[in-house]
């Protein structure tokens, strides 16, 4: 079927949804629902084989004629688009019910049909200018999901916050198109690696779109938006929204030709943001930030990716660039999955007890079955374990940064501190979501609101399991996803088009399908055996205390406590304890509190430094009149003595 | 068929004989002592008693209390199969094999702790924290351990990378690769297997609730994992390749036996640290482990 004409079905799905949001909620969830079918169908044709989709017209918006474009690497991120797209609105119906709130979900309904849409729009367009207005309207969009709770004060901060942010980046993005329309006469984009005067324009789409895709120290906005704004929104915006900016780094460093240093500085910011990143989930105690922050970490993962396939393609070199880039594409596609799964799993959490603070949890996995195993499987890929899909995307990124310095004569050195941080942020990522679980959903409710939490019920579990499905997919059968990774790679860089896949993918995925056969088997052995031998319930043994209660147990601090004290010097954490005093002691507090540093404890001084110069020269207006005239006679005389001393000439 | 065959040879030696490890090492010490000490097969008796024991499971425990030690234990026989053994080679080898087998022992690490999690325990909860918090570093020495192979022999393939020695930074690696067995099998320095003060202990704390056949899998697992660090550190170091099948394989037994019988010594000569002091020690493992790479760098 023609991929125009699916496009345009999708496009006008969504557009009536927005207008269906208002009144008619299942006549959106059919169209929101339809609308990604028919996306996902149309990227998955592009993907598949089927040659790249490229549009012009005659009809002109803003004085320029409408290109629309979809090639590999746009088709695959239309796919994220349209799965969590589709699983988030089918997940909101009971989320986000209209019998909580009509108006909020009015709301709900209509933003998100209008940012799936225009989400949409800033991949597909192929024209500067039309681009930038996708882009402000996603960037608006975004705004008012994160801000349908806007009762609350805090919601209504991290929107703002999130606005600022997201313009700061736009500015960026303003003067990267107009540099670009200027530079090459005209607004329309396509590949031009031709003209190497343009290189240097990298630098300005790096800081623009790398607002929006939340890597250190451009995060600042993104955990207290993803924590603090409904769950089936925090999924969209971590799972898609911030890849939205990485498409763009992506596009642009694929279009137009990168300065040498690009490789070398991704890189480095990659491994930056996945160390500090995770340092940062691990210390967590609302498990959304922990998520979110878990993000600037992935985004970490896959710029170091992206920067190994810039480094590759300055030096010449196809095979590592061509893994690393597959690596990093993948990996967009395993985040989007796992992390989505994850922010609704936590929705289902929040739902059921009414809290997102971890040490209130506890004992969740009694109560709430499905939400636990399908958190687990959500925190086994997130952590980059075997046999799930996280770990194949690291794998190929890994095998790309190793193969940098087995097949190279002189491999840059950066590969080195790359490898080590990337396990090692690994590694933490594992502590973290082992903390996460073992908190949430093991041992016993640590409060009422937890031993009283239920299960959620199937408009809810039904999105999970399918992103579960996914998980499970792509871990289990790598090379099913193969093709539609190496047409998004040839649309980066039309030269690397490998016939055949450059790492033992299949080995891979038989080693992970026998690995989760077996281990399955041996869980069912070893259950059969401990129950034919007898299997007795006592209560936990804790030290000879008769009834140890709930709040004896480790909570999510201090589990987190040794490898937070290693970074103590980027978390900075806030302390305040109220020892117990005297022979019988009535009450003790110690409350901690992470920061988050690079907003309160640099850019807020900052902030207001600036606004105290401002309020400085505001005192100058003060509509006196008499002032006015002596500043204008001030300025005169000095313009007077810079003449005649002959300082203007 | 044949394959079939040298598998269950394969897995035959794992599971046969990585429970003599902890019994040699536990001789070793009683030597030291000027004790007789329990028998070299100990672990065997111990093993056969507990798979025939009844199973006494926390009320708040769940079904991942059982299904976390068979997991982990799968997870690290499976990443013994990946090791390749001197001359017999690899059963399963592949570009990028070595990272599948770190994550595998990252894979055993998470369902270990989730298992000592489900109790609901205070101090399952310290040893936990110490077990995740502590394999940072142990894992970020592993990897530059890892790389230094990697720029030394060109490859990204276990058996490649484990036919010649190291070179030049053979001795930095070695004792790199040494410290990390220690911590990551949970031997003095790090952790007492011997104590039974649960406040100063890391992996024997997490296993405190286990019983009967789950605490089977979770102590083969371990000497499984004792016997895999040894493999990986005597074929880092010691050039098999080079020397024929008969030589290479009683040079790697000979390993084994000497890494084994260094881990009783150590034991019976050094106190356990400080938990202060464990990330002192594991940052010079790393440290160790990083300047074997660079002299590998250096050394094309």
């Amino acid at each position: 079927m023609n991929i125009g004409l699916l496009l345009s079905l999708a496009g006008l799905a969504s557009l009536a949804g927005v207008l269906a949001g208002v009144r008619w909620p299942r006549l959106w969830l059919a169209l929101t629902v339809g609308g990604a079918l028919t996306a996902l169908g149309a990227a998955l044709a592009v993907l598949l084989g089927a040659a790249a989709w490229n549009w012009q017209s005659e009809f002109s918006v803003g004085g320029e004629p409408l290109h629309f474009r979809l090639d590999g690497l746009s088709a695959l991120f239309l796919v994220l688009v349209a799965v969590v797209g589709g699983a988030g609105a089918i997940y909101a119906r009971e989320y986000w019910p209209d019998a909580h709130s009509p108006s909020a979900a009015r709301r709900s309904r209509i933003w998100w049909s209008a940012f799936v849409l225009s989400m949409g729009l800033v991949l597909t367009v192929s024209n500067g200018l039309h681009f930038l207005m996708a882009w402000e309207i996603f960037a608006l969009c975004g705004y008012f999901l994160i801000t349908l709770d806007g009762e609350r004060s805090g919601v209504r901060a991290a929107g703002w916050l999130y606005l600022v942010a997201s313009h700061a980046g736009t500015m960026a993005l303003f003067a990267f198109f107009t540099a670009l329309a200027s530079l090459t006469g005209g607004w329309d984009l396509g590949p031009m690696r031709d003209q190497a005067g343009l290189a240097p324009l990298f630098w300005l789409a790096l800081f623009g779109f790398g607002m929006k895709a939340g890597f250190f120290p451009l995060h600042i906005w993104l955990p207290s938006a993803h924590a603090k704004s409904p769950s089936h929104v925090s999924a969209i915006m971590s799972g898609v929204a911030i890849k939205m900016g990485l498409y763009g780094i992506v596009r642009f460093s694929g279009w137009l030709p990168v300065p040498a240093a690009a490789g070398w500085v991704v890189i480095g910011l990659g491994a930056v943001s996945a160390l500090l990143g995770i340092a940062f989930a691990f210390a967590q105690n609302d498990v959304k930030r922990l998520l979110a922050y878990c993000s600037v970490e992935n985004m970490g993962v896959i710029m170091i990716g992206v920067g190994v396939a810039l480094l590759a393609s300055v030096r010449g070199h196809a095979l590592w660039g061509q893994l690393a880039l597959a690596g990093a594409l993948l990996h967009v596609w395993n985040h989007g999955a796992f992390k989505s799964l994850l922010f609704f799993g936590s929705g289902s959490i929040l739902h059921a007890t009414g809290t997102r603070e971890m040490s209130r949890l506890g004992g969740l996995a009694r109560t709430m079955p499905w939400t636990a195993g399908l958190f687990a499987l959500g925190s086994i890929a997130a952590a980059g374990l075997p046999p799930l899909n996280g770990f194949i995307s690291e794998w190929l990124i890994y095998l790309g940064l190793f193969d940098t310095v087995t097949t190279e004569a002189n491999p840059p050195w950066i590969a080195i501190p790359a490898v080590v941080l990337l396990a090692t942020a690994g590694a933490l990522a594992l502590a973290a979501f082992a903390k996460a679980c073992s908190t949430i959903f093991l041992g016993a409710p640590r409060t009422k609101a937890a031993s009283h939490a239920h299960e959620c019920g199937n408009w809810m579990r039904g999105p999970m399991l399918a992103l579960a499905g996914v998980c499970a997919l792509a871990g289990l059968a790598p090379f099913l996803f193969w093709p539609a990774i190496s047409r998004a790679v040839a649309a980066w860089n039309p030269a690397w088009t490998a016939a055949e896949i450059p790492a033992p993918l299949m080995t891979l995925g038989a080693a992970q399908m026998i690995l989760a056969m077996v281990v399955t088997l041996a869980a069912a052995w070893l259950g059969r055996q401990a129950r034919a031998n007898g299997l007795q319930r006592r209560p936990t043994w804790d030290c000879g205390y008769a009834a140890p209660t709930a709040r004896i147990q480790y909570t999510g601090g201090s589990f987190a406590g040794i490898a937070s004290s290693w970074f103590g010097w980027v978390l900075q954490p806030e302390r305040k304890l109220r020892r117990p005093r005297g022979y019988f002691p009535t009450e003790a507090i110690r409350l901690e509190r992470v920061p988050e540093t690079v907003l309160e404890r640099v850019i807020a001084p900052v902030a207001e430094r600036v606004m105290w110069l401002s309020n400085a020269a505001r005192r100058r207006q003060h509509g006196r009149l008499q002032f006015y005239i002596l500043y204008l006679v001030a300025g005169l005389v000095a313009l007077g003595l810079l003449v005649i001393l002959g300082g203007l000439r | 068929m044949i394959y079939t065959f040298e598998l269950i040879l394969r897995l035959a030696i794992w599971l046969l004989l990585a429970p003599l490890l902890p019994g040699i090492i536990n001789k070793v010490k009683a030597w030291v002592a000027g004790r007789r000490g329990p028998p070299v097969l100990q672990l065997y008796y111990d093993l056969a008693k507990l798979w025939r024991k009844g199973v006494v499971m926390s009320t708040l425990a769940s079904p991942g209390f059982i299904a976390g030690p068979a997991v982990a234990w799968v997870a690290l026989l499976a990443a013994a199969i990946l090791m390749p053994l001197g001359p017999l080679g690899s059963a399963l080898s592949f570009r990028g094999d070595v990272l599948l087998l770190i994550y595998l022992l990252a894979l055993a690490r998470f369902c270990t702790a989730w298992a000592a999690m489900e109790t609901g325990s205070a101090f399952e909860g310290m040893g936990a924290a110490r077990e995740v918090s502590y394999a940072v570093l142990a894992e970020a020495a592993i990897i530059a351990a890892v790389l230094a192979l990697s720029v030394h022999t060109r490859s990204v393939s276990l058996v490649t990378m484990l036919s010649p020695s190291a070179g030049a930074g053979a001795a930095l690696l070695a004792a790199g690769l040494f410290t990390v067995l220690l911590a990551e099998n949970c031997r003095v320095p790090f952790d007492d297997p011997n104590t039974h003060l649960e406040l100063t202990m890391i992996h024997e704390v997490m296993v405190l609730d286990h019983s009967g056949p789950p605490l089977a899998a979770i102590l083969h697992g371990a000497s499984v994992k004792l016997l895999l660090f040894s493999v990986l550190l005597v074929q880092a170091v010691v050039p098999l390749g080079n020397l024929s099948a008969p030589l290479a394989g009683a040079a790697l037994a000979g390993g084994v036996l000497a890494v084994t019988i260094g881990v009783g010594l150590v034991e019976s000569l050094l106190a356990r640290l400080a938990f202060r002091r464990v990330p002192l020690l594991l940052t010079t493992a790393f440290l160790l482990c990083l300047f074997a790479l660079l002299v590998s760098w250096n050394w094309k």
